[in-house]
C-alpha cells in the first residue's frame, strides 16, 4: 500500500473548525470519503452543513483544520485550489447560461478552439463522450434554458465531470424535482460512483438521501454526532439524530381563549406550489408557519397577499365573504398586507430614507396641508418608529445603510402604519440576531394584541413553535397539518417529512434549546 | 455570511464630504451658472431680454415633453414616441383649427395626444412590452398615421387667433414660454409633494417593492406615459400654433434634445432618481449653449458634437465618485467574485 502512492481517500477532513462572530459553525469536524462512494450529510437547519460544504469547496476558509481531496491538500478558502484537486460544487441555484447550446454549457469557458475559432466537430465529440459517461439523452446544441431543472442539473454534472472533476459536491439536488427526476439524478449518481467518482449529497430529503448514499452522516451543532451505513439508518433514527435529542416547547405569550371573533378565513386555497384546505384565525392570535426550505410558505403568503394569483380560493373577513385579493393593493385595501421575505429586493427604496419606506404605498397619510414633505413622514412616521423599537433618530437614514433587523423594523412599521386586519409577515426573523428578534416578536404580539390576526412563518421551527399560538406545516405546496400550542420540533418534523408514525413516539418531551442556532442562509 | 458583503456603496456614500455631496448634488446648477457667466462675458446682448424671452419661447416645447419624459424616466422607463405624438398632436390641432375655435383644436389635439400616450403606458405594462421597442414601434405607427391624414402635405392655418398660442405674450413674456414655466411648477410640486409623485419615485426606485406595499404600480406607470403623451400634446399645439401650420414630418432629432435635457440635468435612467429642477436646469443648459453657440457664430455641426460629448459627460460624472474611492474593497471583491465563478 506504501508503495502504491495513490491516495486511498477521496476526502479526508480533518479537524475542521469554523468560528463566526459569536457562532462556532464548525467544530473540530473529522471524515473521510473513499473514492466511489456517495456520503449523504443531514442536520437540521444551522447545523453548519452549508459551511461544512463551502470549506471544502474554497468557498469558506475555515478556522482551523485541514482537508485533503484525492491526496491534495487544498488551500483554505481558495476555490481555485479545491477545483483543481477535483471537487466540483453544485449548488441549489444552477449555474446555466440559459441562452447557450448544452454542449457550450458544459465547456463554459473551456470550449475547444483554434487561433479564437471554436473547433464545432472536437466540442461535438468532447460533449458525446461526456454525456455518454453520464447517460444523458440531452442533444448537444439543445437551448440550455429550456431544459428542465433536471435536465440543467445535469449539464452542471457534465460540466463538473468534463473538467475531470471527482469529488461532486450538491447542495439540496432534489429541491426542485420530482419523484421521476429524482430517480433519474439517483442513478447518474449511481454511475458516477460506479466510475469512481465521489459525491457528498447534502439533503433534506431523508427518502431520497437513504435511496441514493452508502452512507450517512449527521451533524448538529458543527459537530459530527452520527455516522453509520444507510441500511443500518432509518428516517426515524436520522430525526432522532438530527435532534439529538426530542425537544420541546417552550410556551411563552398569551393565553388566547377561543371566544375572540374569526378576523380571517380561508378555505379551499390553491395556486401553483400551495395547497390548503382551510385555516381560520381569530382575532388576537399568531399563527405560524412551519416547513422546510422549499416547502411553499412563501408561495402561500405572497397568493393571501394577492402578489401570485390563485386558482381557487374563497376568503371571509371579519364574517363577511370577500373577493379573494387579486392585487397587492387590493389586499391592502381589504385589510391584509405582507412584509416580504426578500427585504431588500421586494419589501424596500434602499436609496430612499428610513421613514420615506415606512410611508411607500401609503403616503397619503403622511400630507399635511395638501403636501408631503420629508420633514413631514419623518414627523409621521416617529411615533410608528417608536412602536416597533426603531430608532426614531435614524428616520433620515437611507434604508439601505441599515441593518437586516432595522430594515425589518421599517417593513413593520409600514404594517402598523395602516388599519390591517390580517398581518401577513415572510420570515421576518431571518439574519437576524436575538436582540432585534424579540423586539419583532413584542411587535408581532402587540399587534395582534390590538385585535388583528397574524400568520408568519420562519425557517427556525423552534422559533415559530415559541411565538405562534397554533403552527400550520406545509410539505411539497401543501399544508398538510395544524398542530396546536406545545407541539414540539419533531411533530412538525415528522410531518415536514411525511413521517407520521413519529409524532407519536416521540410524545415525551424534553426542554432543548439546541435549535435556536442562527440559521444560516444558503 | 451573505448578509455582511453587500451594502459597501451606500455606506461609503454616506461618509462622502459634505462638500463633494453637495457638488454631485448641485454640480448641474455650478455647471449652467459658469455657462450663463461664459455666454454673458463672451456676448452681453444674450441677456438681453428680448434675447432671453426668444430663447424660452423656441425651447418651449422641448421643456414641456421634458416635463412629461422625466415622469417616464423616473419610473424606469423611456418614451422614444414623443416626437411622433408631438407631430400628430400638431397635425390634429391645424386639421381641426381648419373648422373649429382654436381652443377647441388645441384641447382636442391634447387629448389625442394624452390618449396615444395611455395606450404607451398599457403597452409597457400589460403586454410588457421593454419601453425602449414599445416606443420605438407606437412611435412608427403614430408617424404612420400622422403621415395618412395628411398625405405629408404641410396643412395651412389662415386664422389668426389660432397663433394666439405660439405668438402670442403677456406682459412681454411669450404665451408659450409662460406656459412652460407653469408646467414645469406644475409638474415639480406634483412629483415632490404628492402622494402620486412619491409613488412615481417609488415604482422607480424598486417596482416590486411598491407592489407588494400596495402601489397600483402598472397603473402608476402607465399614468406616466398619459402625462408625457399630454406634454407632448401640449408642445406640437404650440408649435402648429406658432407655424399656423403643421406637417407629419415635423420632429426630426426632437426627442434626443427631450432625453437630453432630462439625463443633463441628473436625472437617472435607471429610475426612482431625479426630479423636476433637474430638467429645468438641464433645458437651461441645453438652451444657453445653443443661443451662446448661435451669437457667438459658431458653426451649427459643432452643436451636435458638443451636445453630444455633454450627454456622455453627464452620464459618466454620476460614477466618479466611484472610481476616485480609495481601492481598498479590491482585493475582497476579487476574492468574492472568484467564488462564484471558479467553483465549478
Amino acid at each position: 500500500m506504501a508503495l502504491n502512492r495513490e491516495p486511498s481517500m477521496a476526502l479526508n477532513v480533518s479537524g475542521l473548525s469554523k468560528q463566526y462572530p459569536g457562532v462556532r459553525a464548525l467544530n473540530d469536524v473529522s471524515f473521510t470519503v473513499e473514492p466511489g462512494t456517495v456520503l449523504a450529510v443531514v442536520g437540521e437547519n444551522g447545523a453548519g452543513k452549508s459551511t461544512l460544504m463551502k470549506s471544502i469547496a474554497g468557498a469558506e476558509r475555515a478556522s482551523a483544520g485541514q482537508i485533503e481531496v484525492f491526496g491534495t491538500s487544498l488551500i483554505a478558502g481558495n476555490p481555485r485550489s479545491a477545483s483543481d484537486a477535483g471537487v466540483a460544487m453544485i449548488y441549489q441555484e444552477l449555474t446555466i447560461v440559459p441562452e447557450l447550446s448544452a454542449q457550450e454549457n458544459v465547456y463554459l469557458g473551456h470550449v475547444p478552439s483554434l487561433f479564437g475559432i471554436v473547433r464545432k466537430q472536437q466540442l461535438r465529440r468532447n460533449y458525446t463522450a461526456v454525456a455518454e459517461r453520464v447517460g444523458s439523452e440531452i442533444r448537444a446544441d439543445t437551448r440550455a434554458g429550456g431544459l428542465s431543472t433536471a435536465n440543467q442539473q445535469l449539464l452542471e454534472i457534465m460540466r463538473a465531470i468534463a473538467h475531470g472533476r471527482r469529488l461532486v459536491i450538491m447542495d439540496e439536488p432534489t429541491a426542485s424535482l420530482g419523484p421521476e427526476d429524482i430517480e433519474r439524478l439517483h442513478n447518474v449518481i449511481r454511475d458516477l460512483r460506479a466510475k469512481g467518482c465521489s459525491v457528498l449529497y447534502v439533503s433534506h430529503d431523508l427518502d431520497a438521501v437513504l435511496d441514493v448514499s452508502d452512507e450517512v452522516m449527521v451533524l448538529r451543532e458543527g459537530t459530527v454526532v452520527a455516522r453509520a451505513t444507510s441500511a443500518e439508518w432509518t428516517k426515524k433514527a436520522l430525526v432522532t439524530a438530527m435532534l439529538g435529542h426530542a425537544p420541546a416547547t417552550a410556551p411563552t405569550g398569551g393565553n388566547r381563549t377561543n371566544m375572540e371573533p374569526t378576523v380571517v378565513r380561508l378555505d379551499n386555497v390553491s395556486a401553483p406550489g400551495v395547497e390548503m384546505k382551510s385555516l381560520a384565525i381569530r382575532s388576537g392570535e399568531v399563527v405560524g408557519i412551519a416547513g422546510l426550505v422549499g416547502s411553499g410558505r412563501t408561495r402561500l403568503l405572497r397568493a393571501i397577499a394577492g402578489a401570485e394569483p390563485v386558482l381557487t380560493g374563497s376568503m371571509q373577513l371579519d364574517g363577511k365573504e370577500v373577493r379573494w385579493p387579486a392585487s397587492p393593493a387590493l389586499a391592502w385595501s381589504a385589510g391584509i398586507a405582507l412584509a416580504p421575505e426578500d427585504r431588500k429586493h421586494q419589501g424596500l427604496v434602499l436609496d430612499r430614507a428610513a421613514s420615506w419606506n415606512i410611508a411607500l404605498g401609503g403616503f397619503q397619510l403622511a400630507r399635511r396641508g395638501g403636501r408631503i414633505t420629508a420633514g413631514l413622514l419623518k414627523r409621521w412616521a416617529d411615533p410608528i418608529a417608536r412602536r416597533v423599537a426603531f430608532a426614531p433618530n435614524r428616520l433620515s437614514a437611507l434604508a439601505g445603510t441599515l441593518s437586516g433587523g432595522n430594515q425589518q423594523k421599517l417593513l413593520l412599521g409600514r404594517l402598523f402604519s395602516r388599519p390591517l386586519r390580517l398581518m401577513l409577515l415572510d420570515e421576518p426573523t431571518r439574519g437576524m440576531d436575538i436582540g432585534a428578534k424579540s423586539e419583532v416578536f413584542a411587535a408581532m404580539r402587540s399587534s395582534a394584541a390590538e385585535g388583528r390576526a397574524v400568520l408568519w412563518s420562519s425557517s427556525e421551527i423552534q422559533e415559530v413553535l415559541d411565538h405562534s399560538d397554533r403552527v400550520i406545516v406545509c410539505r411539497a405546496g401543501k399544508v398538510v397539518a395544524e398542530l396546536p400550542r406545545g407541539a414540539t420540533v419533531h411533530d412538525v418534523l415528522a410531518q415536514s417529512f411525511g413521517t407520521t408514525e413519529l409524532a407519536t413516539a416521540t410524545a415525551s418531551s424534553h426542554a432543548s434549546s439546541s435549535l435556536h442556532i442562527q440559521e444560516n442562509q444558503q | 455570511m451573505s448578509t455582511l458583503t453587500t451594502t459597501p456603496q451606500p455606506l461609503a456614500a454616506a461618509f462622502a464630504p459634505p462638500l463633494r455631496r453637495a457638488l454631485s448634488e448641485y454640480g448641474v446648477v455650478l455647471a449652467l451658472i459658469v455657462l450663463v457667466i461664459i455666454v454673458a462675458v463672451l456676448q452681453p446682448a444674450f441677456l438681453s431680454a428680448g434675447n432671453v424671452s426668444n430663447v424660452l419661447a423656441q425651447w418651449a416645447p422641448v421643456g414641456i415633453m421634458g416635463i412629461g419624459m422625466t415622469y417616464v424616466v423616473l419610473t424606469g422607463g423611456f418614451d422614444l414616441s414623443m416626437a411622433a405624438t408631438y407631430a400628430l398632436a400638431a397635425v390634429v390641432a391645424a386639421t381641426l383649427g381648419q373648422t373649429m375655435s382654436p381652443l377647441a383644436a388645441f384641447l382636442g389635439a391634447i387629448v389625442v395626444a394624452g390618449l396615444v400616450g395611455l395606450l404607451n403606458g398599457l403597452i409597457v405594462t400589460f403586454l410588457r412590452v421593454n419601453p425602449f421597442i414599445a416606443t420605438l414601434g407606437s412611435s412608427l405607427i403614430i408617424t404612420g398615421v400622422a403621415l395618412l391624414l395628411t398625405g405629408n402635405r404641410p396643412i395651412q392655418v389662415v386664422f389668426e387667433p389660432f397663433t394666439v398660442l405660439g405668438r402670442g405674450s403677456l406682459a412681454g413674456i411669450p404665451l408659450s414660454a409662460l406656459l412652460m414655466i407653469v408646467l414645469f411648477i406644475l409638474g415639480g410640486l406634483i412629483l415632490a409633494f404628492t402622494s402620486y409623485g412619491h409613488n412615481i419615485y417609488a415604482v422607480g426606485g424598486n417596482r416590486e417593492a411598491a407592489r407588494l406595499s400596495g402601489i397600483r404600480a402598472d397603473w402608476v406607470v402607465a399614468s406616466a406615459y398619459l402625462v408625457a403623451g399630454i406634454c407632448a400634446g401640449v408642445a406640437g399645439t404650440i408649435t402648429a400654433s406658432r407655424l399656423s401650420s403643421a406637417q407629419a414630418g415635423l420632429s426630426g432629432q426632437l426627442v434626443f434634445d427631450v432625453l437630453t435635457v432630462v439625463i443633463v440635468g441628473g436625472t437617472t435612467l435607471a429610475g426612482g432618481k431625479g426630479s423636476m429642477w433637474r430638467t429645468a436646469v438641464g433645458v437651461a443648459i441645453l438652451a444657453t449653449l445653443q443661443n451662446g453657440f448661435n451669437l457667438l457664430d459658431i458653426d451649427a455641426y459643432y452643436q451636435n458634437i458638443i451636445k453630444g460629448v455633454i450627454i456622455i459627460a453627464a452620464l459618466t460624472s454620476v460614477d466618479w465618485s466611484r472610481f476616485s474611492r480609495p481601492r481598498k474593497a479590491s482585493s475582497s471583491k476579487s476574492t468574492q467574485s472568484s467564488i462564484s465563478t471558479d467553483t465549478l
